[in-house]
């Protein structure tokens, strides 16, 4: 990832829409236009059933939409075959979840080594960027442990340090703070404040005011439409 | 390669994290290779110590019964000396042997007994010199009947094992048994004739005593024992025509060796039934693998769902599934044919049999488990890669 102006498009939605079903049609996203600029810390915000996730998944092109256009660095890629899409998903997009999906039976550098595996990385670098990653999220100490010995406050940033370690472009968080309590949201929130840099956006996908309320572009939805999109100044 | 190491070392990771589960998928292949190799190596060990007796005894023996080639005349067949002679002058013929069983006389150890060997018979023959050199038996205790023995028609018996056992003879022992009340003294004891197990019950006397004793004005053979290291068949073939030379006396042949051979044979029949069945064990565990792994793909369905958005492909999915299926497959065919292998042993120790166990199958049904458990894993490894990550992470 070459370093690029601040203000470069990293990701952006054109035109999206997403319809699922087949009989019953849902429209659960028209007509998106959304731009994630580097540098940028931003949120999407939405009552339930608003499109939030559909979006969240067309973003980290877990998904792919009924019409319109994905870009990354201003490439299309919904129209790239599944192994190309899925190769830049991991060079591009960095993920955290409110569920924190970490994989039971591994430790937490497990965790953390498994978003570099397939990259050709010798055994010993992936080593040493997942401990490396795991010292930004102050866990270095808890390395050894499996998710379950660890607060759900850790595991969120276990998986975090999962999401930078492979130094994306975007990283997308959905409800990051939903299973925490009020001070390890708060941790949490902070550290996705310090992920930002001039190269990198954040974007946190959340039903949380309060965690919209800490970033600097909120972008409001309803019923599958961009209602709003405004700059403010982060309250944390 | 170093990817290839990556998804051995994920497959391995699964695997271990889910012993019991893993250990229950093992079983599949790993009773199905063990009931092949158990069976067909037990089926082969079995046979493996008449292949050892086989290798002992030589293939290298004939015998000649007499039979008139032309019709009775009112006596038994013999082999008349001068025939016998023509046989051991062909060129492969190495030693040649000629006996004849009487018939009649009541041996006794012991006066008390005689209702019971007079119930149960024990063989007289009597036999040329060489008897032990032709069937290549050594004598247990004592000497084989010798030229003085024959030339003064000595009142000397040499017993097979079995009846020597019997008596209760004790080696060298000075003892003599009744041949119909006619004392013979014991001076030696053959050891067991695996070729002609009758022998190791009968008395041998020399053909001087059976004409002096027992009136035998015919002192012709009824049956020659042949050794021929070479073309054993052929001279087989060509003993009845030796013999008769177009004259009333005649003679079959056989090659005792021949009968043991075909029972050393495997039973195809059973061994393909073996295979079968262990087969089908091993179908069955394969349905066990594809089944059990289905279940897995939808139990790790939330990991799955992470791999896919850190980047891995479907076809790297698949893959993973896939290897952890191969490494079920090895490691169930190794532990199979080690289980097998140990079935194999245990049996053959506890039958006495020279255990039989080819290198070559163990490698080749284990490779079958391998096979098996792949193809178990293509249908859960393409049900992984077509899980969509966003229904399995359940976003908020």
């Amino acid at each position: 990832m070459a370093s690029s102006p601040v203000s470069e498009s990293l990701l952006s939605l054109e035109g999206v829409s997403r319809v699922y079903g087949e009989e019953v049609l849902v429209h659960a996203l028209r007509d998106v236009w959304l731009d994630i600029r580097a540098g940028e810390f931003l949120s999407i915000v939405g009552p339930s059933g608003s499109g939030k996730s559909t979006m969240l998944g067309l973003l980290g092109v877990l998904d792919l939409p009924t019409s319109g256009s994905i870009r990354i660095q201003g490439a299309e890629v919904n129209t790239l075959p599944d192994a190309e899409r899925s190769r830049l998903r991991g060079q591009a997009i960095g993920f955290v979840f409110q569920q924190f999906h970490l994989v039971p039976h591994l430790t937490a550098l497990g965790n953390v080594e498994t978003a570099l595996l397939y990259r050709n990385l010798s055994r010993k670098e992936r080593r040493r960027r997942s401990l490396e990653a795991l010292e930004k999220v102050d866990l270095v100490h808890r390395h050894d442990h499996r998710p379950i010995q660890m607060s759900g406050g850790e595991q969120q940033r276990t998986a975090i340090a999962r999401a930078i370690v492979t130094e994306p472009l975007v990283i997308l968080a959905d409800e990051p703070t939903g299973a925490l309590d009020t001070q390890n949201a708060a941790n949490v929130i902070e550290i996705f404040a310090g992920l930002r840099s001039p190269e990198r956006a954040v974007c946190l996908v959340t039903h949380d005011v309060n965690v919209a309320a800490a970033t600097e572009r909120r972008i409001s939805m309803l019923d599958g439409e961009i209602v709003a999109d405004e700059s403010q100044v982060p309250v944390r | 390669m170093r990817r290839f190491g990556e998804l051995i070392g994920v497959a391995v990771a699964g695997l271990t994290a889910r012993k019991i589960r893993t250990l229950l998928i093992l079983l599949g292949p790993i009773l199905g290779v063990a009931a092949i190799v158990a069976a067909i190596g037990i089926n082969e060990s079995s046979k493996g110590d008449l292949k050892a007796k086989l290798r002992e005894l030589g293939t290298d023996l004939i015998v000649a019964n007499a039979q008139d080639a032309i019709g009775g005349f009112g006596r038994d067949p013999r082999i008349p000396e001068e025939a016998a002679g023509r046989v051991a002058r062909l060129p492969d013929v190495t030693s040649v042997t000629g006996t004849l069983q009487l018939s009649n006389i009541v041996t006794l150890p012991f006066a008390a007994a005689e209702d019971y060997y007079r119930a149960f018979p024990v063989p007289i023959i009597a036999t040329h010199l060489n008897l032990p050199e032709t069937m290549d038996v050594p004598l247990v205790s004592g000497r084989f009947l010798n030229e003085f023995d024959e030339s003064s028609a000595a009142r000397v018996a040499v017993i097979g094992r079995d009846l020597a056992n019997e008596y209760g003879y004790i080696a060298n022992e000075a003892r003599s048994i009744q041949l119909n009340g006619v004392d013979y003294g014991i001076v030696g004891v053959l050891d067991y004739v695996l070729l002609e197990p009758s022998m190791d019950s009968a008395v041998f006397i020399t053909f001087a005593n059976a004409v002096e004793d027992w009136d035998e004005d015919d002192p012709d053979p009824t049956r020659l024992y042949i050794r021929a290291p070479t073309n054993t068949r052929y001279v087989a073939q060509e003993i009845p025509t030796v013999i008769s030379l177009g004259g009333p006396d005649g003679a079959n042949t056989k090659v005792p060796t021949d009968l043991l051979d075909a029972q050393s044979q495997v039973d195809e029949n059973l061994n393909n039934l073996t295979k079968m069945m262990g087969g089908l064990a091993l179908v069955v565990g394969g349905v066990g693998i594809a089944n059990v792994m289905s279940i897995s793909v939808i139990q790790r369905s939330s990991e799955i769902g992470i791999r896919r958005a850190l980047g891995h492909s479907r076809g790297t999915i698949a893959f993973q599934f896939l290897i952890e299926a191969l490494v079920i497959g090895v490691l169930g065919g190794i532990l199979g044919a080690g289980v097998g292998a140990g079935v194999v042993w245990g049996v053959s120790e506890m039958r006495d049999y020279t255990m039989i166990l080819s290198v070559s199958g163990l490698f080749r049904w284990a490779s079958v488990s391998v096979v098996v458990a792949v193809v178990a894993g293509l249908y859960p490894s393409t049900k992984a890669a077509r899980l969509e990550p966003l229904e399995t992470l359940r976003l908020g």
